[in-house]
């Protein structure tokens, strides 16, 4: 449907006589130049422009491979910050891995952070992190509190400010607790990783099982750099994230390999890299619809949830974009440029 | 036609399953149980530690010790008068008591954390800075049989404990040959009271006075009469959430459900049409069965379970993705409608099996190395991943092939435009 408008009339030509003749599911060189190479594949005429001796496809595909460079460019730069801000200032951590008193008040009245700032100062909590969830509402973290340090700063505050019982929440975590959980997260990541990695090497091959692992510590090293540059809390619920995208973002990496397999398979005249334009272009609208339709619920909860379900949406959010992001821009170069090194395929 | 017969059998299996799930699901507002996060309510992380009570010398952390521990958590919950309490371990052998609606849970963390090691030693004597000198200990709280909080005939306020027979002839013993010395009461390495023994006392009572409050007393019997833990806890994590933030949570993300699936709804149409249409059936049923296999398991749904949930809508509309673009690619090629149908299906199901197998096996990690909230996610990864398999692949392709032949069946109803060289189809 689309051949009609985009060809000189003498490839148009050609194209039709040789629709006619032959057999649609063949690949065949209809021009052959230094600079380009017209083909039909599956009855679609697809120009190929020869840069750098490697064919990009034309034909309205988007070149995927062939910028390749720019996207590499641009997670390393965004990766890099990432790195910078937690050098410079570190990780937001949560009171799971800090330890500390965290609760959620809801008072009678709006107030500002400055007057509850005097009030916490007046009995001695002048360095708490406030923080408000709306106007007549705040969230108050300290140090590990007991009951008696507990009860005078709620006293404190009711009796200036009014506050409305029960809390809206009050978490207490001992400091060092979090060593397990993170321990046991940095487990869970380390195991879930060789799984897939000696899953992915049964099905398909080495090359495509370390691409994918590249891929998801990329999209890990993205999220973290996130957590990093915002300095949005992190918190187990940060560590629930990352596990999500290891999931998700190596589905993205299995279809488009998955993709590249199967042409490999059919067609053995090409070269890697057409083939995996080709690939990416047959599985783009797939990532993007899948990508699309994940997001929805999460940019609700983005638009609309409180702050607990802000925590997860936001990681969602970015790791979710990154998996898809990573499959087509980060993945395959990588296997490109592995080939031209060490050709498997041809390159 | 054989295949026909095969594929109207597929969809009544799934209408009779969707069936047994709306069983599950009525009525509609309690039959999920909701995780603390959601409904509201307090849950304590203890951490057990080897005990050292000085009597029994060290006692190691072993399993037995942490279920005895967890028996004895569960009865004085109980005995708090807190319905629905739940305590379990997690694989740091970590105790986890979950307290449902409990929203000042002071007096619960008071109790449930008390070792209540209960020893009977005589008070030798009284060091330079007043500090009591202890003799050995003679008798323990384990032989107990009742504790109650009460007042003496003076009003005081006490906690009555009688021994059973061995503990009382003990204490017999104990009183007879200590007479005119002090009995020391120690309650978890503190001397609770020391009355001067008058004479032996034979009927297997005993008594604890300095009571401040009736509260106090209250709790003493209560820790008293459910025994001494085995093992030393102490609180890692103790959280409460209010029942408006949980309520707040629940709503949003049933708001957010609602909206992402109209989304998704009319994403899927517009991109395939029909074959849209039939996704989202696909995905009603796919939503209905899982309410049903949560209801059914009764797993309490939490917050990163709805993450979950949320996640694996997506992966069961990617299924259904993949499949569709695959259909429309073979019938651009053209291909007649059963062939695209086919392979369409059969090329798209090795990317979803690999791509379901990979997340099965990240969501066995987290079950398998996660804490609390992760493991819920995990688990509602896995039910969904393995839901999905059956309503965007099994039963999606069940009816498509059930309404391939009919004439609504166009490349429009696919989502494509054929060029007239195609017409055959």
């Amino acid at each position: 449907m689309a051949s009609k408008k985009k060809y000189p009339k003498k490839i148009s030509k050609k194209l039709k006589a040789i629709k006619g003749k032959g057999d649609s599911k063949d690949t065949k060189v209809l021009e052959k130049s230094k600079e380009k190479e017209v083909i039909v594949h599956e009855d679609k005429p697809i120009i190929l422009e020869n840069k750098n001796n490697i064919l990009y496809e034309k034909s309205g595909r988007f070149d995927f491979v062939g910028k390749n460079k720019y996207w590499v460019i641009f997670t390393t730069i965004f990766i890099i910050i990432g790195i910078i801000f937690f050098f410079v200032r570190g990780f937001n951590f949560g009171i799971d891995f800090l330890g500390g008193n965290l609760m959620e008040v809801k008072f009678k009245k709006p107030i500002s952070i400055s007057e509850l700032r005097k009030n916490m100062e007046s009995i001695g909590y002048g360095k708490a992190i406030l923080q408000n969830t709306s106007q007549d509402q705040y969230i108050i973290r300290t140090l590990p509190l007991n009951q008696e340090q507990k009860d005078l700063i709620l006293n404190t505050l009711d009796k200036n400010i009014g506050i409305e019982k029960p809390l809206v929440q009050d978490r207490n975590v001992a400091p060092g607790f979090s060593k397990t959980i993170t321990r046991n997260a940095l487990i869970a990541i380390a195991i879930s990783i060789v799984g897939i990695l000696i899953y992915a090497w049964i099905r398909f091959t080495v090359r495509f099982a370390v691409v994918a692992i590249i891929e998801l510590i990329h999209d890990i090293l993205l999220i973290l750099s996130f957590y990093a540059i915002t300095y949005r809390e992190f918190n187990t619920t940060s560590i629930a994230v990352m596990l999500t995208i290891l999931g998700y973002s190596l589905s993205d990496a299995i279809v488009v390999f998955d993709r590249v397999r199967e042409e490999l398979r059919l067609n053995k005249r090409d070269r890697f890299s057409v083939i995996i334009n080709y690939s990416i272009n047959k599985v783009i609208s797939r990532s993007l619809a899948t990508t699309a339709t994940t997001l929805f619920p999460i940019i609700v909860l983005v638009i609309i949830g409180n702050e607990t379900l802000k925590d997860f949406a936001y990681g969602l959010l970015v790791g979710i974009i990154s998996g898809t992001y990573s499959s087509v821009f980060v993945g395959p170069p990588i296997l490109i440029s592995w080939n031209n090194k060490f050709p498997r395929y041809s390159k | 036609m054989k295949n026909k017969l095969g594929n109207i059998i597929i969809v009544i299996i799934f209408i009779i399953i969707i069936g047994v799930c709306f069983y599950f699901i009525y009525p509609f507002n309690t039959s999920v149980k909701l995780g603390l996060d959601l409904k509201g309510g307090t849950q304590i992380i203890l951490k057990p530690t080897e005990s050292k009570s000085d009597s029994q010398g060290q006692q190691q952390v072993t399993d037995e010790s942490l279920d005895k521990a967890q028996l004895i958590i569960l009865n004085r919950i109980d005995k708090l008068g807190i319905s629905e309490p739940l305590v379990t371990r997690d694989f740091n052998r970590n105790i986890i008591v979950q307290l449902p609606g409990v929203d000042d849970p002071q007096r619960a963390i008071d109790v449930i954390g008390k070792t209540a090691q209960l020893e009977f030693k005589i008070l030798e004597s009284v060091d330079e800075n007043n500090k009591p000198v202890l003799g050995p200990t003679l008798l323990t709280g384990d032989k107990l049989v009742k504790a109650s909080a009460g007042y003496s005939q003076n009003g005081q306020i006490i906690v009555q404990m009688s021994f059973n027979e061995e503990g009382a002839k003990q204490f017999a013993k104990i009183t007879s040959e200590n007479v005119g010395k002090r009995l020391a009461i120690v309650l978890d390495g503190e001397v609770k009271s020391a009355p001067v023994i008058r004479q032996a006392i034979t009927g297997g009572d005993a008594v604890i006075e300095n009571i401040p409050t009736l509260e106090e007393a209250k709790d003493i019997a209560l820790v008293l009469q459910t025994g001494a833990l085995p093992v030393n806890l102490e609180i890692q994590e103790s959280q409460t959430i209010g029942p408006t933030l949980g309520h707040d949570s629940l709503k949003q993300s049933i708001l957010a459900g609602i909206i992402g699936f109209s989304l998704i709804a009319i994403l899927m149409v517009s991109l395939y049409r029909g074959l849209g249409l039939i996704s989202i059936l696909g995905l009603i049923f796919y939503i209905i069965i899982f309410w049903g296999v949560i209801a059914g398991l009764k797993t309490a749904l939490t917050l990163p379970g709805i993450a979950g949930i949320v996640l694996t809508i997506g992966i069961a509309v990617d299924a259904n993705v993949l499949i569709f673009s695959r259909i429309k690619e073979e019938m651009l090629k053209g291909k007649s409608k059963v062939a695209s149908f086919t392979e369409g299906f059969r090329n798209a199901l090795r990317a979803i099996i690999d791509s379901n197998i990979t997340t099965l096996i990240t969501a066995a990690a987290l079950y398998r190395f996660g804490t609390g909230p992760i493991r819920g996610f995990a688990v509602t990864l896995a039910i969904g991943v393995i839901i999905s398999l059956f309503t965007a692949v099994i039963f999606v392709r069940a009816v498509l092939f059930l309404v391939v032949n009919s004439k609504a069946v166009t490349p429009g109803f696919v989502g494509i435009k054929l060029s007239p060289k195609n017409k055959e189809f």
